[in-house]
């Protein structure tokens, strides 16, 4: 387990390329971290804070970065894409503007926060839009190396969905992320791709698995769009894929496997599981801690267990 | 001081007469595309006018992109017949190239494309350039760069609340290089702006957000030609906001005081009748 957050490991990394390179300026929208304060006291001329105010942070960001500025704006993730979706649209998106928004807390990650601070429809609505690249963390080596990545893109939005819980590295150093996924475990019977924290929920449930004698195989999914010849080629002998994700399913995750494979016409068996639409947002009023909320939601680890044995047995 | 304002006297005539022509010219261009906001641009021709032709901005048409230039980010994008044909006129592109408003492989749209030769942003959706304008005035700052923001943003723009998440923004961070001005033509779409939620006292709540502020007629290029030259010396810490009062459709009496205009291009016997007025304000060509 990581001693620190994937916050904290991103905002370390950035602070070394920001200390050789005046151009990169972080926009806050009245955020702060524990890896940021050293950065607000060393490259004070580098940090912006506009307060309370998410639509300006990317309009200002937007300003920045087109007098050449490396600009990463961070906001509690819903503030920064659905409260922002035109501002990002217009003002970043249509003049090909790069800029990098770190949205902190998404899924459930602010599961006690309540509903208004759980973020589980945004991967399928920022994907929609042409050069946004939607990136979903899932430990801290992805996290130090997308500001790597960032800091060579010339073109694009990227947007990195930050979870705040602590978890262990699933990458090696020096993990190759460019083509979107990575596959963590080989397996025979089955393909779980899953995305963010769920990653980790699906090598548990592998673990457990493998002590039946099952043998799955585990995928994370990270990146939106994600080369999709890759990944039909890295899946040549996959036969049936379970996909995993703390996100409602229209759009997610789930559904950009479904649609490569179905782009592609490789057609697979793929049972998509997320977040149960049944009982609207109701879940999001269960307190008590993230898998207590998930629980509520169809996706806590006994269920996903559960989902995953029926499956086999199809 | 007297042979300066005889100067700039004589200079604001024939600016004035200029944007004249340059209304006429827009009007055309707009009847034969059947599209464009005409009402919204006559109101801010002559600011246009006065910023360009008036030598204001320090811009170059041969090089639109030079680094140093003072940046125009007109926030109200649906204005773009006025400064597409303001950019013309000042040899940022051919004139023949208005000809290919709205129409298929040319360069212009209803609203305002960031491509177009001497244009900074695409703008449409109100109340964002603005943002971006102080975010290019703040990276000035921080590069040492010398050049001026110019933001126009309309009076009905300033509904939108992340215009005021920007203004506190602008003066909080002292963006002196930053002038801001209102097109305040009292008009929206469905009604004026009193009625529709009044808007006034608006120079009090610019003030109160920290700007000096600054109320001229903005159909006056003299009184645009005193108010901003002054504003590069940066004086005050303070940005300034010009609030420009205008008449929505100026120059064409009967289109004026009628929200029926707003983002209509007239056509058939409208369009004559509006040809024949504007023309009759001392057109020629």
């Amino acid at each position: 387990m990581n001693n620190v957050t994937q916050r904290d490991a991103l905002f370390s990394r950035l602070y070394e390329i920001a200390r050789s390179d005046r151009n990169v300026v972080i926009v806050a929208a009245d955020m702060g971290a524990p890896a940021l304060d050293q950065f607000r006291i060393d490259m004070p001329q580098q940090f912006v804070n506009v307060g309370i105010a998410e639509q300006n942070a990317i309009l200002i960001g937007s300003g920045l970065a087109l007098e050449g500025k490396r600009v990463y704006v961070y906001a509690i993730s819903p503030f920064i894409t659905l409260r922002c979706l035109e501002n990002i649209r217009v003002s970043c998106l249509f003049q090909g503007i790069r800029l990098t928004i770190l949205g902190m807390g998404t899924g459930l990650s602010y599961c006690t926060d309540g509903p208004t601070h759980h973020l589980l429809e945004d991967v399928a609505v920022m994907r929609a839009f042409p050069g946004m690249r939607v990136v979903n963390l899932s430990d801290n080596q992805m996290a130090a190396a997308y500001v790597d990545i960032s800091a060579h893109n010339e073109r694009d939005v990227l947007y990195i969905r930050i979870d705040k819980d602590f978890y262990p590295d699933v990458h090696k150093p020096g993990t190759d992320f460019s083509r979107g996924f990575v596959r963590l475990r080989q397996g025979n019977d089955l393909m779980i791709a899953a995305t963010g924290p769920m990653v980790h929920t699906a090598l548990h449930v592998a673990d457990v698995l493998a002590t039946e004698g099952i043998s799955v195989s585990v995928m994370d999914v990270f990146e939106f769009p994600f080369d999709p010849v890759a990944f039909i080629s890295d899946i040549s002998e996959v036969r049936k894929i379970i996909t995993l994700e703390e996100h409602f399913l229209p759009g997610g995750m789930g559904s950009a496997i479904c649609e490569t494979l179905n782009d592609k016409e490789r057609y697979l068996p793929v049972r998509r599981v997320g977040l149960s639409m049944t009982q609207g947002y109701k879940p999001s009023y269960q307190y008590g801690g993230r898998e207590v909320t998930r629980r509520h939601y169809g996706i806590d680890q006994e269920a996903i267990y559960r989902t995953v044995r029926d499956y086999l047995k199809n | 001081m007297g042979e300066m304002m005889k100067s700039i006297e004589s200079r604001s005539e024939e600016l004035e007469q200029r944007s004249h022509d340059l209304g006429c010219r827009m009007l055309q261009m707009c009847i034969k595309a059947g599209k464009g906001h005409v009402s919204s641009s006559l109101s801010c021709l002559e600011m246009f006018v006065a910023l360009y032709h008036g030598r204001i901005l320090r811009v170059d048409p041969a090089n639109p992109k030079w680094e140093d230039r003072d940046r125009l980010i007109l926030s109200k994008g649906q204005a773009s017949p006025a400064l597409y044909t303001t950019l013309a006129d000042f040899g940022f592109f051919p004139m023949d190239w208005l000809e290919t408003f709205t129409q298929e492989n040319g360069k212009f749209a209803v609203h305002l494309q960031h491509d177009v030769p001497g244009v900074e942003i695409t703008a449409g959706s109100l109340g964002q350039g603005y943002g971006t304008a102080a975010g290019i005035a703040l990276a000035a700052k921080m590069n040492r760069k010398l050049f001026m923001v110019y933001a126009i943003l309309g009076d009905g723009e300033c509904y939108e609340g992340s215009i005021w998440e920007t203004a506190m923004f602008a003066s909080h961070n002292r963006l002196n290089n930053l002038v801001t001005i209102i097109d305040r033509n009292y008009l929206c779409v469905t009604d004026f702006t009193e009625d529709l939620v009044a808007l006034e006292p608006l120079d009090e709540k610019w003030r109160a957000f920290g700007f000096n502020v600054i109320r001229i007629n903005g159909h006056s290029i003299q009184e645009f030609l005193r108010a901003l030259p002054p504003l590069r010396n940066r004086n005050s810490t303070k940005p300034t906001v010009i609030i420009a009062d205008t008449v929505k459709g100026h120059g064409i009496p009967s289109m004026c005081f009628d929200p029926l205009w707003h983002g209509r291009a007239p056509q058939g016997s409208d369009a004559d009748k509006f040809t024949n007025e504007i023309q009759k304000r001392g057109c020629y060509e």
